[in-house]
Parts: C-alpha cells; structure tokens; sequence
C-alpha cells in the first residue's frame, strides 16, 4: 500500500508541495520560536554564567536578578570577605533602569561595579575600558551601533549624564540590556550608602569545599541567600521560561494548527479528488482498514518530508538572522527538533483521520459509471 | 457438477412503498466453471444490479447467493472485500485503472492486496501483461495507454489472483470492433474457458452473443435464458468478420 499511497502523492506534485511546504513552514515557526526563546533564556544568564564567582549571595528569599529587587546590608560584604575559604568577594549593585540613549529609552539593567575589583563588570570589552569613574558608563557595542554611539559620547540614566568609557561585547539581547556604571555613583542615584550591594559574588580559595563554605557563609551572613552559580542560573531559567511558557505554548500551538490543517486539507482534498480510486479499490476488493492505512501512510510521507525540510529551513534561518540580527540569539539544538516528533506523530494522525471517513464511504459502485 | 456462481430466487429492491422499484426479480442463475454467460437486456432492465449482487457489491433484498458452494448473503460486511479479491475479478467497460499508478503497478496492486508481494507478484504481473500483449507498455500510466492497451491491463489484474469467477461490465463498450475482438478472445478461449474460469458478461454488443454458452435475457429485473452451443473460436470469427482469427 505504501507504493500505492507514494504514487498518489508524487502524481500531484503541486499538492504534495503545499503539503510538505505546509509542514515545514509549522515546524520551522515552532523551531525558530522555540530557538528564539532559547537564546533569550541563555542570554537572560550570561551576566551569572560570565562571572568567575561559585557562590553567589542575594537578599534572603531572593533566587533571581530578573523581576526582583535584592538588597543586603552595608556591612555584609565585610562579613563575608572575613569567612575562611574566601579568595576574593565582590559586590555589585543592580537595578532596572531606562538608559536615554540620544532620543531613545532602552529598557536595561544596570550593575554598578567597583572598578578595582577584579570581576563583576563586562567580560568582554570591543572597545575603551571598564575603569568606570563616577560619571563613566560601559554599553553595549550592539546598542551603541544602533544608536549611532561612540566612546566618549554621552548617555543618561535618570537625567545624569554619563560618558561612554567603554563598549561591551555579549551584554544586549532582545530584552536583556546590559550596563555597567559607578557602583558610588549608582548607590547615589539609589539612596543607598555606598557600601551597599545587591548580590556578592564570592571566589573561594582554590582548597576550599564549597559546601562547607556555603555553610559557613549561611552562618555568617544568616540575612542572605547563598546560593551555588548553577542553583542561580538554574532558577533565572526557570524564571524566563515561566515568563515566556505562555507566549511559546501559544505560539507552538498556533504551529501545530498550521500542520493540522494543511495536512488534513491537503490530504482530504486529494481523497476526496480520488474518491472514485477508493471506489474502485474497495470493488477490486480493498478493505476499509487498507484504505485507512492509505490515507495515513500519505500523511505521514507528506508529514516526514515536510518536518526534514522544516529543519533544515529552521537551521538556514538561524544563519540567516546571525548575519542580520547580530543580538538576536536562536539557539536550536538536535534535542529541539527530536521532541517535536511525538507530537507530529499526533498531528499527522489527527490530519489523516480527517478524510476517513470520505474513505471508508466510498462507494464501490463507481465502478460502473463511465 | 460444482458451481462457481450460484443465485436462488435473487430480487433487489431500491425505495420502500409506493416508490420502491423491483430493479431484479426473483432471479436464479447458476455458472458453471468454464462457462461463458452473456447477460443482455435493454437499459434499465437491470443488468448492472444483477452483476453487482453476483460481484458481491450489493445486498440483494431477498434471495441467496453462494460462490464456490460458500453462501456468501450470510457473509457481513467486512468479509466481502476479501471475498471479492479472491474469487471475482472485475473488467469494466470504464477500465477503472489506478491513474497515478503504471500499468505493471496495477496488476501488482491486487496481488499486494491479497499478500503476494515483491519478486512473486512482479513476476506474474510482467506475465500476465506479456501474454496480454503489453510487455512494451509495462511502465506507462494508464493516461498514456490507448482504451485497447487499458482494457487489456484491467484484464490482467482481473486474472492476477487467478479468481474462478470474472464479472465484465460492457467490456468492449469503449472499444472498437477489431479492439474489442482481441479483448474478447483473450477473455473467453484463452485465459477464460480454457483456464477453467466462469465468465459473465452484461452487455449491449450483440456480436458476442456467438460466443457464449448461454445468452440470458433481462427485461424488467426478470431473467431468460436460450442455450447457444457453438464453438467459441468459430464464434468469435462470426461475430467479428472482418477479423483475420
């Protein structure tokens, strides 16, 4: 039956190209949106996964930087720099702030950072320093390219202007804005003493168990969260899914539909075109089960088909975007497209169930009509 | 001796009350192997009706009906198909061939059917098609057939599972006299009669009356029958003289 179900595909070939088209078009906009979503999560936690720093402590109750505010006492950072264990601590100060850049807002979180300190601002600098002084800031070459910004130019976070000292690399993504200030400058605009920090960073020495560091720092500072680096990246994820899983289970949704339909429109269209075959089939002695079985295995060549190609094209478009969106990260994996499978398997039987019915009536008496 | 066709008291009736039309009418027929029978009848009569029910198409109202001694009325629905793979091989006047699939593919598909697959059907397909004539069109479409070239292909996949019973719907009505004598003598004397195989043919083409054991009339949904016993190939040579056999 299956050469029987391939010739019918093949001999329409404009069909089988909507078809499979239609497929690769739903695959490739729930991969690219899946990879989309991806990127985003990976660049939510570039800042975390950047800094040299196991152990990380926020305000107690406080497992993220996105959507939270986190502060910790002025002292705190003191208390930790004296536990045994500790190499070196560093902390930042962070904040959800517009950046005006020219006549633009850009949504953008801000981290001020001690320039002496040997981490915690960009890690990878294209251009200028890091050494920010208190009216300095470091940017992102991407959105310094888009605005048309230079080193030594001028930006404002809430009406204080700040000279670019340096552009970042890996620090702006869709939603993800990244700069790095003045840690004194930023408590300032804050209202917070200068010794204030939001989360520490903490560098162990090289023979010390993390564990029985976490520990001792919990002891230490009983105020603060402490947290492993992988524990905190985990949880950032988890926060971004859950801020995108609505978003992406719509879109995914809205992709499947798409096969679902072309699929079954596809493939009905074409039983109900070779309605009079079935006839003839069934006269000649096909039974219904052969003839659902040919209906199906359509769908499934035309579905097979159909997600390969949406795979491809899925992987083309990724290149495509790097080149144009620089920022735009679509991450997509093997594992991105092998989990859409069982769900295709669905879709594809759905979609062929549609036009059974058409089948299992068709009318053996055709036959004598000419 | 044994029958391969056999209805007792057959009717179909379509519509109910005062609407109903008796479409076959208390009909009995027997055929046996090896025989030819011709159905003939005006339009209306009934004749497709009554081929349907022997091909298993169709329900008959009242009456029974056995194949190979088997009888099939009492058979449900979803016993027929395979019923109708094994035993009856069809030849319409419409040819009804698969159009995506070649003319070896269409034999091929109904030995498929019935679970010869691969080498073994491809080999009795490319036979059958060879001993019909057709060994140079085995990979064509039927688009690309003329009407002889199709009828001979809906010929071989009527004989491919090499049923005892073939039911031919106006065989030669889409061909003309020369066409339509060579599709009947393959038919009749060389892979019908002398193979054994019952034929019943329903037509409208009064040559070939002379080559059939039997020639039935059907008028009204009620049958007639007038015995014939000539030789087939002399028959044949009859009812198409301007033929060379």
């Amino acid at each position: 039956m299956f050469k029987l179900a391939w010739a019918n595909l093949i001999h329409e070939r404009v069909r089988l190209a909507i078809s499979v088209g239609g497929v690769a078009l739903a695959i490739l906009l729930i991969l690219v949106l899946n990879g989309f979503f991806a990127g985003f999560q990976q660049q939510a936690v570039s800042y975390i996964r950047n800094q040299p720093a196991p152990l990380w402590l926020a305000q107690a109750g406080i497992e993220n930087m996105h959507m939270v505010s986190s502060m910790l006492p002025p002292d705190t950072l003191k208390r930790v720099t004296q536990v045994t264990g500790v190499k070196k601590a560093v902390g930042i100060l962070y904040a959800t702030i517009a950046v005006q850049v020219g006549d633009a807002l850009v949504p953008s979180y801000i981290f001020g950072i001690d320039p002496s300190d040997p981490f915690g601002g960009p890690w990878s600098l294209s251009e200028g320093s890091a050494n920010v002084a208190l009216n300095e800031i470091v940017i992102d070459q991407t959105l310094a390219r888009r605005y048309n910004v230079k080193v030594g130019d001028s930006v404002s976070i809430l009406g204080y202007n700040l000279r670019v000292k340096g552009l970042s690399r890996g620090t702006f993504g869709i939603a993800s804005n990244m700069v790095f200030v003045n840690k004194t400058a930023l408590a300032s605009g804050m209202g917070v003493t200068p010794q204030t920090v939001s989360y520490i960073m903490v560098q162990p020495e090289p023979t010390a168990n993390l564990d029985t560091l976490a520990a001792d720092l919990r002891a230490v500072v009983p105020e603060a969260n402490v947290m492993s680096q992988s524990f905190f990246i985990d949880r950032e994820q988890d926060l971004t899914q859950q801020m995108s899983a609505d978003t992406l289970r719509a879109m995914n949704t809205v992709g499947y539909l798409v096969g679902l339909l072309v699929i079954g429109l596809t493939i009905y269209t074409a039983t109900v075109e070779r309605a009079r075959e079935y006839g003839i089939l069934k006269a000649i002695g096909a039974n219904n089960r052969r003839l659902v079985g040919i209906v199906l295995i359509q769908s499934f060549i035309a579905a097979v088909i159909g997600y390969l190609l949406g795979v491809m094209l899925s992987y083309a478009i990724v290149g495509l975007a790097d080149r144009i969106f620089p920022d735009v990260v679509i991450l997509i994996e093997p594992s991105s497209w092998l989990r859409e499978i069982p769900t295709l398997v669905v879709i594809v039987t759905l979609a062929g169930l549609l036009p059974i019915s058409r089948v299992t009536r068709a009318d053996p008496m055709v036959v004598f009509q000419t | 001796m044994n029958t391969v066709l056999e209805l007792e008291n057959v009717s179909k009736i379509y519509g109910h009350g005062h609407t109903a039309v008796k479409a076959v009418d208390n009909v009995s027929l027997q055929v046996k192997p090896g025989e030819i029978v011709l159905i003939m009848g005006p339009s209306g009569s009934g004749k497709t009706t009554l081929l349907s029910i022997a091909g298993l198409l169709l329900r008959p109202t009242d009456g029974h009906l056995w194949m190979n001694g088997n009888e099939v009325t009492r058979f449900s629905e979803h016993q027929l198909p395979s019923l109708r793979l094994h035993n009856v091989g069809f030849v319409f006047q419409a040819y009804n061939l698969l159009g995506a699939l070649t003319a070896l593919e269409n034999v091929e598909v109904v030995m498929n059917m019935a679970d010869v697959k691969g080498k073994a059907a491809r080999t009795r397909a490319i036979e059958l098609l060879t001993l019909l004539g057709l060994e140079h069109r085995l990979n064509h479409l039927p688009a690309d057939l003329s009407g002889g070239e199709k009828q001979r292909v809906a010929l071989a996949r009527a004989l491919a599972n090499n049923p005892p019973l073939i039911l031919a719907d106006e065989p030669t009505g889409n061909l003309d006299s020369k066409i339509g004598r060579e599709v009947m003598e393959l038919l009749c004397c060389g892979l019908g009669r002398d193979q054994g195989r019952a034929i019943v043919i329903v037509t409208h083409d009064h040559r070939l009356r002379d080559i059939a054991d039997r020639v039935l009339w059907l008028e009204d949904g009620k049958l007639s029958e007038k015995e014939v016993n000539w030789n087939g190939d002399e028959l044949l040579h009859r009812a198409y003289p301007s033929s060379t056999g």
